[in-house]
């Protein structure tokens, strides 16, 4: 436990926190139209888990094929 | 005028209400960072996560700017053609199919004025994407690997524009003509990725290809001087765009008449 939290200690936060704040920015933006959105292409549950637990790709997923006819 | 500015922004209008206009950029800028993160800590990443015998002494070579702009623009490549071209794939197609397309011609609309206006409008946000992402990158390498000559940089990027504003003048030319966005989807990817195998294994072969300019635009970067065949594979695609570009509105127009007519 005292090694997990030296080695993030160590992580150059300044360095990686964007990449961290545009993956969210993502993630939010797509749930955010998922849960808006009436209808989607397949069940809606099953696009939440994609959006929120495969990073970078679940939403990007959700976006190009989530949506009907590609609105 | 007036009537193409109107459609210009019926089409900006749209992409932002759909959130195209933000997460597409998100995604290049995405990619863009990773590139030289990764190359960064290639080293920790390898020691901490890579079965490596005990005492195995891990010595790589750290990369140069050059090889990690590079590597970034193979990204873009990949990751980030397949995103545009499958967010633009049914830019006109999905619109034929679902009936906005009758709606918008039935009044006095050329037909020039409304694909010229949906072409600006993909090719303004892939390239503005393309640029913000490309920027993150070489804030990042110049960060953490070091510096690199400005020419280099923005030639690199120039000329990599270029081949993405063909790849999504063929996506926007090929919604038009085709019925199924699955399929000019499909073809736009595989006439990139037959381009880029030319460009890979026959060089000589295709010295004014489209598909040359990634080449070009990569070596540029190592060598900061335009490499033998560089403009003509500028020239032959800039007419290469144009082309396409007058046939689909040609072929369009003929084809909506005939629809109309039958």
């Amino acid at each position: 436990m005292n090694e997990l939290i030296a080695s993030l200690q160590e992580v150059n936060w300044p360095l990686i926190a964007p990449l961290f704040l545009l993956s969210l920015i993502l993630m939010i933006t797509a749930l955010v139209d998922c849960l808006k959105r009436g209808q989607t292409n397949g069940p809606k549950i099953l696009w939440i888990l994609v959006i929120v637990f495969i990073n970078f790709f679940g939403p990007i997923v959700y976006f190009l094929f989530g949506r009907r006819n590609n609105e | 005028m007036q009537q193409w500015k109107v459609l210009f922004r019926k089409e900006l209008k749209e992409s932002l209400r759909n959130y195209k206009w933000l997460w597409i950029p998100v995604v290049f800028v995405l990619l863009g960072i990773t590139q030289p993160l990764t190359s960064y800590y290639f080293a920790d990443i390898i020691e901490q996560f890579g079965a490596l015998p005990e005492g195995a002494i891990v010595d790589i070579p750290p990369p140069t700017s050059a090889e990690v702009l590079a590597g970034t623009l193979g990204q873009f490549n990949q990751i980030g053609l397949l995103v545009l071209v499958l967010a633009f794939m049914g830019t006109v197609a999905a619109e034929k199919n679902d009936g906005t397309l009758i709606m918008v011609l039935a009044k006095p609309v050329a037909h020039f004025n409304y694909l010229t206006a949906k072409w600006v409008h993909v090719l303004v946000l892939a390239v503005s994407s393309f640029l913000l992402g490309y920027a993150a990158a070489v804030y990042y390498t110049i960060l953490l690997i070091g510096s690199i000559s400005f020419s280099q940089v923005v030639i690199s990027a120039l000329v990599y524009c270029l081949w993405l504003c063909f790849v999504m003048t063929l996506a926007v030319c090929l919604s038009a003509l085709l019925n199924s966005s699955g399929l000019a989807a499909f073809a736009t990817l595989a006439t990139a990725l037959i381009l880029s195998i030319a460009s890979i294994y026959a060089p000589d072969l295709v010295k004014g290809s489209p598909g040359m300019l990634t080449v070009y635009s990569e070596q540029y970067l190592y060598a900061g001087e335009p490499e033998d065949g560089f403009w003509l594979g500028v020239i032959v695609t800039a007419g290469l765009i144009f082309i396409m570009m007058s046939a689909a509105i040609y072929l369009f127009k003929n084809q909506e008449a005939a629809k109309n007519a039958g």
